[in-house]
């Protein structure tokens, strides 16, 4: 069950609650997303009930509302890939990633729960890897995995859906600059 | 040179975009070349240009030409784009 809270570059990742199923099917619902997602049908109230009462005590998957500045602005998750392990003992984590908020949507912020979770992962987790699978036809999610350091290693179903894999070094490589300029707390003025 | 100049060029130099597409209206991620790692080298090209330090949540907020425009103005009130 996840209780963790995570906070790192200026947001905060909650353990997602039964108050917050409203605002996450509404995000889930919307076209951009939905059209994104493996499964893209419209979700009903009764569906992601029944969803979150599936998930709200699993230990194979984590799920979090991101918050910045006291808003909420998205959600994120992690999969245990390996079977019967905990997100915690897993090597391998799926992770996701959507923003609802339109503001953020095309914002460089849009990277900073991922940075939070995934330091927070290969920092306290047994985390190696993680694994991506992403519709051939979502190149923003393409590009924003290779900016983290996805790299793709292999293509399924007639090419349709791309499979990502990052690593830990990887990872600290291609995410070196971003973490600083998401990192600056303290307002400067020079000259 | 003048400072709408001064701005053109940082974003045509960072962005690799020719200077007619520098308009207000341009926003991050809605040409393949502002992408995250462009809005990086471009802050760190105002930051140098205009000689100023922006802090992470201007960094953010940076998502246009007129976003840039007036987070320059808040750091040093002399910057004008007219």
């Amino acid at each position: 069950m996840n209780t963790t809270t995570v906070t790192g570059y200026q947001v905060t990742l909650v353990p997602i609650t039964l108050e917050h199923q409203a605002l996450l099917r509404q995000w889930r619902n919307s076209p951009d997303i939905k059209q994104c997602m493996f499964s893209n049908g419209t979700i009903s109230e009764a569906q992601q009930l029944t969803w979150f009462n599936r998930i709200k005590g699993c230990e194979n998957e984590w799920h979090w509302i991101v918050s910045y500045k006291g808003a909420f602005i998205g959600s994120t998750n992690i999969k245990a890939t390996a079977e019967g392990a905990s997100v915690s003992e897993s090597p391998e984590l799926e992770a996701g990633l959507y923003i609802g908020e339109g503001r953020y949507k095309n914002n460089i912020l849009a990277f900073a729960p991922t940075l939070a979770m995934y330091d927070y992962c290969f920092e306290q987790f047994q985390t190696q890897n993680f694994k991506a699978r992403v519709k051939a036809t979502n190149s923003a999610a393409i590009h924003y995995n290779q900016k983290l350091g996805y790299k793709t290693i292999r293509t399924e179903e007639q090419g349709s859906v791309l499979e990502m894999l990052l690593t830990f070094n990887d990872y600290q490589n291609s995410t070196k600059m971003l973490k600083q300029f998401l990192s600056r707390s303290v307002k400067n003025k020079r000259g | 040179m003048e400072n709408k100049e001064k701005l053109i060029k940082a974003f045509t130099e960072s962005l690799g975009i020719e200077p007619q597409l520098v308009t207000d209206e341009l926003t991050y991620n809605t040409i393949p070349q502002w992408d995250s790692t462009a809005h990086m080298v471009l802050i760190a090209e105002l930051e140098n240009v205009f000689d100023v330090m922006l802090d992470t949540d201007d960094i953010i907020d940076l998502s246009s030409v007129a976003q840039a425009k007036i987070i320059l103005q808040k750091y040093d009130d002399s910057i004008e784009f007219a």
